[in-house]
């Protein structure tokens, strides 16, 4: 990021607290506010080591799973629409099947699997921070 | 059309935009105001802001033109272009928050410790903005046009110079409020006109009658060309959405990981509302304004439809307003992909000075400007997914394996992205090159991401694994920082 432009104060301010430079190169960045040190220290000990990969592992399978798990709905539409007779004439207000499936009913599954995503990584993350700082 | 909607419209968004962003401007005066913007956007603004910077031409005018033409194998364009939002929640959102990293290449100088992955990187974020903005500048082109009568280059022209000088002077930079207005009024837009001509058909219905059936599916040519072309392009609406350098910035503005999270749901939720509009303009379009499509601009369904409907000063309205809101996608995704792109030119180019950011943002609107009025347009929506094919085959396994997998080096990295880049480019200019006369492997060249993706993918683990000795000493540190969550602080009393 650019520094911000510099804006006037107006009349009858108050003294402008002094300027800051933003800058965005990571490598002179600072540590993430709000982690404090101890807790730090004790993630990057042997054992905080392995609560890590614990949460890194699951993380990553629950993220794997939600997403196979939509993928395989996602394909299974064509694949019902075109395999299932008189599905494809099937009708609703009006509207074929296909094409309420792939314009609306997408949409609430991907929300869905979301919401479950969001939960279930809110959990696993819960879990490891009583575990750490448990321990 | 009138030509005053065309005029009335603009003038009205060009006055209210600005007025957006200097009260935003006069808002956050102090460098703790800027610091502070990051830990008070609440999810809901930021997921607004997100929107409005997305949805682009592609969205508000593409899929509908699409739908227009092809029919319901064009409804996979809103499912990719909603369900990349799924991949970034489920891979990306919260650890790329965590690293701290402002844009991409930042992150892959932080993950693999290495200039030359940065450097690397920048210059594949460039390319992918230059892409991405030379469809917004053909779609202003063309709503330019159609909304004035003016030749189609000023269009392009004046959305470049309105981008240009906003983000020169920073009226419009990286406000929140302005890009989450955008999105409501492109929501409004698009939504308003089509809600009222619906209660018209069902209320009374309209003066113009239904021509056409506009469920006819088109006579299939191929199954398996079919079914290969919808499968590589929802390969590429997932991944790609992933490394888009527009935004990503946006997710620098949540305080932690769990909120990045709930900013995605949100986006998720606005996106999936706002597709079904230019739906419902594809099926009417269809049943009602099939000419349209022969005439040779389909993407103009959104702007023409309204006023073909509602004929009289009521269809001249809701013109304007369809037209203010194509403006506004024009205008939201270019400043967004201009800011990002003069950031890391003038960070690895310029030395990071403000003068520099304003050479490389007058810089970064004139190339893609050069490129759009020297090509001819294609249709948006397709424009649009070969660079998300692009980016899916260059920066997304990059962050999927730089957030997931301890053994990414930097010598594997740069060898994927650029193995991705020659794949995936060189196909998309040898398909336009060669045409039909690449016989059966048309399709492949075509739509190139089911292939290019994985192969990406296999030349960075490939070469990851031959490189073992590169892996940067503070990997540990690294994976603990994106993946361990932040600890509930009481907040800093200041």
């Amino acid at each position: 990021m650019t520094p911000e432009p510099p804006t006037e104060a107006g009349p009858g301010a108050p003294i402008p607290p002094r300027r800051v430079r933003v800058t965005a190169p990571i490598a002179q960045a600072r540590r993430a506010p709000g982690r404090p040190v101890v807790g730090e220290v004790a993630e990057l000990s042997e054992v905080g080591q392995v609560y890590v990969r614990s949460l890194i592992r699951s993380q990553l399978l629950l993220a794997v799973v939600v997403a196979v798990g939509f993928l395989l709905i996602l394909l299974a539409f064509p694949l019902l629409i075109a395999y299932v007779p008189g599905l494809d004439q099937a009708e609703f207000l009006g509207v074929p099947f296909s094409w309420l499936a792939l314009g609306v009913g997408v949409y609430p599954i991907i929300l869905l699997s979301a919401w479950l995503h969001v939960r279930a990584a809110a959990r696993n993350e819960a879990r490891y921070l009583a575990l750490v700082d448990g321990a | 059309m009138n030509a005053w909607a065309g005029y009335a419209a603009l003038i009205g968004l060009f006055t209210v935009t600005a007025g957006i962003g200097f009260y935003g401007l006069r808002i956050s005066r102090t460098t703790e105001d800027f610091y502070v913007a990051s830990r008070t956007v609440r999810p809901w603004w930021n997921a607004s802001a997100i929107g409005g910077e997305y949805l682009s031409a592609a969205s508000y005018l593409g899929v509908a033109g699409l739908i227009l033409i092809s029919g319901s194998d064009a409804l996979w364009f809103p499912i990719g272009y909603t369900a990349g939002y799924l991949m970034l929640l489920l891979f990306v959102a919260a650890p790329l928050r965590r690293s701290g990293a402002y844009t991409i290449p930042d992150f892959t100088e932080a993950r693999l410790e290495s200039v030359a992955a940065r450097r690397v990187t920048s210059a594949l974020v460039v390319m992918v903005g230059w892409f991405y903005i030379v469809p917004q500048l053909h779609g202003a082109a063309l709503t330019m046009s159609i909304a004035t009568g003016l030749p189609s280059w000023v269009g392009s022209v004046a959305v470049a110079v309105v981008v240009c000088v906003t983000v020169v002077t920073g009226g419009m930079r990286s406000i929140t409020f302005v890009q989450a207005f955008q999105f409501w009024l492109k929501f409004t837009a698009i939504a308003l006109p089509i809600v009222l001509i619906l209660i018209i058909m069902g209320n009374s219905g309209l003066s113009v009658a239904a021509v056409a059936e506009p469920f006819a599916s088109a006579p299939a040519t191929s199954p398996v060309a079919d079914a290969y072309r919808d499968i590589s392009l929802v390969v590429a609406l997932l991944f790609g959405t992933l490394g888009l350098p527009h935004v990503l910035v946006r997710f620098y503005t949540n305080p932690d990981g769990p909120s990045a999270r709930r900013t995605t749901l949100i986006v998720i939720g606005l996106l999936s509302v706002f597709y079904l509009f230019p739906t419902v303009y594809g099926v009417l379009g269809r049943a009602f304004t099939p000419d349209i499509a022969t005439g040779g601009t389909p993407d103009a369904l959104v702007l023409l439809l309204p006023g073909r409907l509602l004929p009289g000063p009521a269809g001249d309205v809701l013109t304007a307003l369809v037209i203010a809101g194509a403006f506004a996608a024009f205008l939201s995704t270019t400043s967004g992909l201009v800011v990002s792109i003069a950031g890391v030119i003038s960070q690895d180019v310029l030395g990071g000075r403000v003068l520099g950011f304003r050479v490389a943002a007058v810089f970064s609107t004139l190339v893609p400007l050069g490129v759009a009025l020297l090509t001819d347009s294609m249709q948006l929506a397709g424009s649009v997914g070969l660079v998300f094919a692009f980016t899916a085959s260059t920066i997304c396994p990059l962050l999927l394996l730089g957030i997931w997998w301890r053994g990414l080096t930097d010598a594997g990295a740069i060898a994927g992205m650029l193995a991705g880049a020659a794949l995936c480019g060189g196909a998309i200019v040898a398909g336009r090159v060669l045409g039909p006369l690449a016989g059966p492997g048309q399709e492949l060249l075509a739509q190139p991401a089911a292939w290019t993706v994985p192969a990406a993918f296999a030349v960075m683990v490939g070469v990851s694994l031959l490189t073992r000795g590169r892996r940067p000493g503070g990997i540990t540190k690294i994976m603990t920082r994106l993946h361990a969550p932040e600890r509930q602080l009481p907040a800093p009393t200041r």
